[in-house]
């Protein structure tokens, strides 16, 4: 019975947390873009990138620590961290464990922000678009529903979701209102020969 | 003006001073080290850069953190439009900058000098990089000179310090202050040429000697630039706490019947002339009564100009001086001299008049540095000064300077 239990809580705290990494990941996007309108100001969206963020990593933490405990799968702690270290499905299993490495360097650098400064931690960030398709391929790997009508429509949604997004902040290019205006000061104030 | 102090000795017309003759008139560079910010402290002289802050004070705090790395810039950008006194000092008079500079690199223990001017400043630089080659070999080495980018934000003591590092004159975000964390992090102090240059004499004459000019209350003198209406504008050197008044007379009177008085340069503010003329030049009266003595600009605008033209001509300057950083400088500063243009050139309406009064509020203390502050206290002093005329502008735009 306690090994059914962790079994259905792996699979239910996945795929929550595809529907929230993929929120999260929808969100960062808005965010970038500066998207607002009357009833959705912009510190909205960050809000809801942070602490949606933050509930992802509450739900991966579930979906991980019932998978290495689950005595069915024998896995121990050491393919939670390191990727394809897992005799158990090495592939699928491990695209996961890439997926959690990449989203705990974004998590940890976004902690220390101020201390790393703005530029490492937005280059950092950049792995969220490496982080997520492979998390998707996981579940679609691995998972023991991934071929259930539900989670594929799931899993169909939230593609779907993330690509609109990112297909309009590639369109767009960058929003910053300031950056032309930043580069041609920039240019004028830079150093010059000192002759 | 009894006695003449930075402007003292030949000509000024006769171009930069030699080493030799600077050296015959005031005598060798004094052997002081640290023990020189106690004098300094005790003269009272205060940064002559804009900020007016206490000159010893800040030599302390970078003397505390130095340990023999700290950097010294001489800051001799003058990106003030109407400003002339430091590059007259730095063409004319360039050893009394290099010796306070080398007395405050001895102070602070510093382990290098770097003079920072405006790349449009021509002579200056010339004379300056002359007199540095006339030293001895040990101060030489120590210092060099770096041009400034014809930027109004370059002469900010954050974008001294970016230009020098990084090689960008963009403002940056204070705290750290280049006192605590300056060039390649270590404590800098960036003073005004002029500061250095009154320091070269406190080192020589003392703390007391440099009280002995000032009136009324006040003490030593100052370096001003007469603009506007003036029958003879350019520097002046006059003692601290001379009035708005004597000023104006100094520089041979005004040509015309006086609208108002700029005091301070673009960052100081409009001053009605029947209130302008019993204002003491002395940074502690000034700030009393809510003004600026700023870099030393008088600007004296006569009846014949539009105080509301020339205030939009102005706002518009400083918006495109943004170093689009930050949005609520770059955005608000150029829709501030939007509202200004507007009202220049189709008259008066009360939206943009509401407008500039909530603007100007909101967008107060939101840049990482102050260029948003100060451009809106000129404005709020614009809109106080002649609310007259902003509430009945005609459509003129009078886009001669006044």
């Amino acid at each position: 019975m306690t090994d059914t239990v962790l079994w259905y809580t792996t699979r239910g705290a996945g795929a929550v947390s595809l529907v929230l990494l993929s929120a999260v990941v929808v969100l960062g996007v808005l965010s970038s873009l500066r998207f607002q309108s009357e009833s959705w100001p912009r510190f909205l969206t960050t809000g809801l990138h942070r602490n949606v963020a933050l509930m992802t990593v509450v739900f991966l933490a579930l979906h991980i620590i019932t998978a290495v405990v689950d005595p069915f799968t024998h896995l121990g702690w050491l393919p939670a961290v390191i990727p394809f270290s897992s005799y158990y499905r090495t592939l699928w299993l491990g695209l996961g464990t890439v997926a959690l490495d990449l989203l705990l360097a974004i998590v940890v650098t976004s902690l220390l922000r101020e201390y790393i400064g703005p530029i490492a931690w937005r280059a950092i960030h950049w792995l969220a678009y490496g982080s997520w398709p492979i998390a998707v391929i996981h579940g679609f790997g691995t998972g023991t529903d991934a071929w259930s009508a539900w989670l594929l429509a799931l899993t169909a949604a939230c593609v779907v979701a993330v690509a609109i997004a990112v297909g309009y902040r590639i369109r767009t290019g960058s929003p910053d209102p300031l950056g032309s205006a930043r580069i041609a000061f920039r240019s004028a104030a830079n150093r010059r020969e000192d002759r | 003006m009894s006695e003449l102090r930075l402007l003292a000795g030949r000509d000024l017309a006769a171009g930069p001073e030699s080493l030799a003759d600077h050296v015959r008139r005031l005598g060798s560079l004094p052997s002081s080290g640290h023990e020189l910010i106690d004098t300094v402290e005790r003269s009272g002289l205060l940064g002559r850069g804009g900020a007016s802050f206490p000159v010893g004070n800040k030599w302390r705090s970078v003397a505390a953190k130095s340990r023999g790395s700290a950097v010294v810039i001489v800051n001799g950008a003058e990106g003030e439009p109407q400003s002339r006194k430091d590059r007259l000092l730095m063409s004319t008079r360039p050893h009394l900058v290099l010796d306070g500079a080398i007395l405050a690199s001895r102070a602070v223990s510093a382990k290098q000098v770097v003079i920072y001017i405006g790349e449009e400043h021509e002579p200056a630089r010339v004379a300056m990089a002359r007199a540095l080659s006339e030293r001895p070999e040990a101060e030489a080495r120590l210092a060099r000179v770096v041009s400034a980018p014809n930027r109004y934000v370059a002469g900010t003591s954050s974008a001294a310090v970016h230009l020098v590092s990084d090689g960008i004159a963009t403002p940056t975000t204070t705290p750290p202050h280049p006192h605590e964390r300056g060039v390649a992090g270590a404590p800098t102090l960036v003073q005004n040429v002029e500061s250095l240059a009154h320091v070269a004499l406190i080192a020589r004459h003392g703390d007391a000697w440099y009280r002995t000019a000032g009136r009324r209350g006040a003490a030593g003198t100052l370096l001003i630039t007469m603009a506007g209406a003036v029958s003879g504008p350019g520097v002046l050197e006059v003692e601290a706490g001379t009035t708005v008044a004597e000023a104006v007379a100094m520089a041979g009177g005004a040509t015309e019947p006086t609208e108002a008085v700029l005091v301070g340069g673009y960052f100081g503010a409009w001053v009605d002339a029947a209130q302008a003329w019993e204002l003491t030049l002395d940074a502690a009266a000034l700030r009393a009564r809510g003004l600026s003595l700023g870099c030393g600009v008088i600007g004296v605008l006569p009846k014949s100009s539009c105080g509301v033209c020339a205030t939009a001509r102005v706002m518009r300057f400083l918006a495109a001086e943004s170093s689009a950083q930050c949005g609520p400088c770059f955005f608000g500063l150029r829709a501030l001299a939007d509202a200004c243009d507007r009202v220049a050139e189709r008259g008066t309406n009360r939206d943009d008049i509401t407008r500039l009064q909530r603007w100007a509020t909101e967008v107060r203390g939101r840049g990482a540095c102050h260029h948003p502050d100060g451009a809106v206290m000129f404005l709020q002093s614009a809109l106080k000064t002649f609310s007259t005329s902003f509430a009945a502008h005609p459509a003129h735009w009078r886009r001669q300077p006044a």
